[in-house]
């Protein structure tokens, strides 16, 4: 833990304040007025921060406030260059299935929570919420006085229509989002119910969240009908702290400040302006030239970090990105097939295809890849629980996973398997984007260093990749997940036998699942899901992670770092600093 | 000269209705799934169903095709299927305009470059002129015009800041907004279409110069501009608007790289991210589109060649 002996005895005595609370009370000892906006108390802070295991001795020192304001005058407009991406195609919640566009929505828009830096869930447009005993019943207390930006007044009705609208899964895709809520009721103007069907841990952090959640971010009944859906995906109306003036398709976005935005002292910014920049050299330029003075959307690419720390007038500020990326290897397929992972797991050794599949994962120098391919900014990963996630994340796991780069350990295993010194190895392919070619190049490349066996790399289109992959047609494939916030984002999501991505369209009468498949960490995964208790449910989270590595659902590469750039004139206070988005209410230039 | 055009106009309606068909099947025949594409980190098997029916793509092909065509025949080209499924009409309303006016001012730097350089290489031929031309020309050739544009970022928008590197302001920004913004991908554009067209008018020019009717122009003591501009050029320049006629329409449609270095969505990139994407209906109306260009820049040629020769008769 981050727990210092080097702490005084008034930080001693905030940090087990902190710490002093009952983890199966989802209040978390606090009360609701504690927990009410827009501003929280200080011991609230705390008590959140040391609830989610991020709280450092640097939060306990006395001129720390978690409400920290950026030092610039408000005012002025904000270029924004968004990476990789030509057009921001949808800023429909209902829609929207990248990154890069809940960034721009997490402005717009607001949800009933809202995770802070610490990735701990604040109320947004909840003012106060409790949770039943059972952990079935979350009853939330809505703010009052909030209007949409078309001046419409928000109330419980608007959730309601948007729980409608995002449950229907011909309107919006993430309806599975919301497959566990048994009902929504409407307790009062401005009070809400939701009955689950079962507890879930990730309600707050995962379906509730404005950003990445996306199925329960608020939108305006009134003006869509008046727009329909295809002009509010253009220009959706919300009561976040901007709202959408002008979007020109592969032009860009301008948000101008939302005046009436429920908290008086946000936004800081007049306007933002975002730019869909594609191409490595054209954001650096447009950087550099003063076009941009903030970079968001897809991960930056690696190669322009260096060149932009280099750059006095710039900031570059490196965290743990919520994601994990892998190598995706066909159980189906010989020579790495396995059809039974439940096996014990001293059977599943035996096991020719696993031997071939824990080789495979073995010999994966990660170090060596993240300074080649990543030219050092990523970090190496064994699991789907990332280094964002903190408290939830195994720092020993690098350790401890039967995938941990063992070069000798994976020659052994692939000849016992029948293929010394990668001698009549079946040639591979590996299946990456055009983007991530060099990365398949350098993994191919590591392959044949350590195995002697060749695997080719096969740049396809993310359309065609995908279906591949959707329909188990690959021997091995490069990629992964990102916007992961809570466990649930990486092990549900991704490691269960009914994972959404688990082969999610491929022939079940030939293959019974995916990728991967095994009862006890379907197990692990389902009580974790249900766990209110944190340091309980870590405990699950850690072991069905640690089962998905040592089982090898896939040989686990890296996770990712994201990557803020931004001009100095660019205050962006650390409060606002979460990990893959942008939120740019509290950003003040000067 | 109407029944020509009149034929012409039917033969190129046909040209652009088969071209349209044949990629709605093509599209369809290659790999790849929209839907899949679209949920990317979302989604499961039910929405991936529920989808598929909401776009219409449950249906048989042919169903598909004739919906297609009798929609197009009343002037809707359907949704987007990708993002906020906003209409193709309205996402080629806002790439048209960004394209035709990248390619216009390329056209425009590249006929200002090309026409001095290709005359006075021709009039001084063998000279230190005519070789500083061709050399210049073959320069402009060789240059990948993706390398020649992220040079002019760095130069003129990076180091010096007099020119924005990327982006695109509508004419309606304002002339200046709208000139900064494409100068620099019209230079890398039109430089290696202004040494194409350079070449062309020099060995077109001194084929013509050799002509007989020259001597006599000459001798009838026509100045050497008249004779220029009067005889030789007009004669010379029927090949080379042929050339132009097509490069301009592949400029249209091709200009893809120099709009991605620039971050300009223009028809090019509209049609290779739809490709991408599987967006069905935005490919379908792209090539609606960039076939219609093919076709009448092509038509549009043939009259001028009336026009400039009136030896040719259209018939």
């Amino acid at each position: 833990m981050k727990y210092s002996g080097k702490l005084t005895k008034k930080m001693r005595q905030l940090w087990d304040e902190a710490h002093d609370f009952d983890p199966s009370d989802p209040m978390l000892g606090l009360t609701g007025k504690e927990l009410s906006g827009p501003k929280l108390s200080r011991r609230a802070t705390l008590r959140l921060l040391a609830a989610g295991g991020t709280l450092t001795a640097a939060h306990l020192m006395p001129g720390f406030s978690g409400m920290a304001q950026a030092s610039g005058a408000p005012g002025g407009t904000l270029s924004c260059g968004w990476a990789g991406v030509a057009e921001i195609q949808t800023l429909d919640p209902a829609k929207i299935g990248q990154v890069l566009q809940f960034q721009i929505t997490s402005n717009v828009l607001s949800g009933l929570m809202h995770i802070d830096a610490s990735l701990v869930a604040q109320g947004d447009l909840a003012e106060t919420w409790t949770v039943s005993d059972d952990g079935l019943e979350y009853t939330f207390k809505l703010r009052e006085g909030v209007t949409f930006h078309n001046g419409d007044p928000f109330s419980a009705d608007d959730v309601m229509y948007t729980f409608e609208r995002s449950s229907n899964p011909e309107i919006s895709i993430h309806s599975k989002n919301l497959a566990n809520v048994e009902k929504l009721e409407k307790l009062g103007d401005y009070e809400v119910k939701f009955t689950l069907k079962k507890p879930q841990a990730s309600f707050l952090t995962k379906t509730l969240e404005r950003a990445s959640g996306r199925a329960m971010t608020i939108v305006c009944k009134g003006a869509l009908e008046q727009m329909g859906d295809a002009q509010y995906g253009l220009t959706p109306v919300g009561t976040g702290p901007f709202k959408v003036t002008e979007h020109v398709l592969g032009q860009g976005v301008v948000l101008e400040k939302f005046a009436d935005y429920y908290d008086p002292e946000r936004p800081k910014l007049d306007k933002v302006v975002i730019k869909p920049i594609d191409g490595v050299e054209p954001i650096a330029a447009a950087l550099e030239a003063g076009d941009i003075q903030y970079i968001g959307g897809n991960p930056l690419a690696a190669q322009l970090i260096d060149r932009f720390k280099a750059n006095s007038d710039l900031i570059v500020d490196i965290k743990p990105a919520p994601g994990f990326q892998s190598v995706w290897m066909n159980p189906w397929r010989e020579p790495m097939k396995v059809t039974d992972f439940d096996k014990p797991m001293e059977e599943l050794l035996k096991d020719k295809g696993f031997m071939v599949r824990l080789a495979l994962a073995k010999a994966l120098d990660r170090d060596t890849y993240v300074k080649q391919a990543h030219f050092g900014y990523a970090v190496p990963g064994y699991g789907t629980i990332n280094p964002a996630m903190a408290f939830y994340y195994d720092e020993a796991i690098a350790d401890k996973s039967q995938q941990a780069f063992d070069p000798d350990g994976a020659r052994a295993l692939l000849a016992e398997a029948g293929f010394p010194g990668g001698k009549g190895f079946p040639e591979l392919e590996l299946i990456t984007t055009p983007a991530q070619k060099r990365n398949g190049l350098v993994l191919a490349n590591i392959y044949k260093q350590v195995l002697g066996i060749t695997v080719k790399v096969v740049p396809k289109e993310f359309s065609v990749g995908i279906q591949d992959f959707n329909n188990c047609e690959y021997d091995m494939r490069l990629g992964g997940s990102g916007g992961d916030y809570d466990p649930d984002d990486g092990i549900v999501d991704w490691m269960m036998t009914a994972s959404k991505f688990n082969g999610r369209t491929r022939d079940k009468e030939k293959y019974a699942f995916g990728y991967f498949s095994n009862a006890e960490a379907d197990g692990l995964i389902e009580k974790q899901s249900v766990t209110a208790g944190l340091e309980a449910r870590k405990a699950l989270v850690q072991e069905a992670n640690q089962i998905t590595s040592d089982r090898v659902a896939c040989g686990f590469l890296y996770h990712p770092v994201d990557v803020q750039v931004r001009h100095k004139s660019v205050n962006y206070p650390a409060e606002s600093r979460i990990p893959g988005l942008h939120d740019l209410d509290r950003v003040t230039l000067g | 000269m109407a029944s020509y055009m009149l034929r012409r106009f039917i033969g190129s309606i046909i040209v652009m209705w088969a071209v349209a068909t044949l990629v709605f099947f093509m599209l369809r025949f290659v790999p790849g799934d929209p839907i899949a594409a679209m949920l990317a980190d979302a989604g499961g098997p039910d929405e991936i169903e529920a989808m598929k029916r909401n776009l219409g793509l449950d249906r048989s092909l042919f169903v598909q095709y004739a919906i297609w065509f009798q929609n197009m025949l009343h002037g809707d080209l359907g949704n987007s299927i990708y993002g906020s499924r906003v209409a193709v009409t309205a996402v080629l309303a806002e790439a048209i305009p960004r394209t035709l006016s990248l390619s216009l001012l390329a056209f425009v730097i590249a006929l200002a470059i090309a026409l001095p350089a290709g005359i006075l290489s021709a009039t001084r031929r063998n000279t230190a002129t005519d070789t500083t031309v061709s050399l210049l020309a073959f320069l402009g050739l060789s240059m990948p015009d993706f390398w020649l544009a992220i040079l002019l970022i760095i130069v003129f928008a990076a180091n010096l800041q007099w020119l924005p590197a990327i982006g695109y302001a509508p004419l309606s920004d304002g002339f200046w907004p709208w000139f900064s913004h494409l100068i620099l991908p019209s230079i890398a554009i039109g430089t290696a279409f202004s040494a194409i067209i350079a070449r062309m008018i020099r060995s077109s020019l001194l084929e013509v110069l050799k002509a007989d009717y020259m001597r006599t122009a000459r001798a009838k003591g026509l100045t050497p501009w008249m004779i220029m501009f009067g005889h030789a050029l007009p004669n010379a320049m029927i090949p080379v608007i042929t050339v132009i006629g097509i490069a301009f329409a592949l400029l249209i449609s091709g200009a893809v790289v120099v709009e991605n270095v620039f971050a300009i969505k223009g028809l090019g990139r509209v049609l290779i991210e739809g490709i991408l994407n599987r967006d069905y209906p935005v490919v379908q109306g792209a090539v609606l589109v960039v076939s219609a260009i093919f076709v009448f820049s092509n038509l549009i040629v043939d009259l001028l060649y009336g026009v400039i020769d009136p030896r040719i008769r259209l018939n």
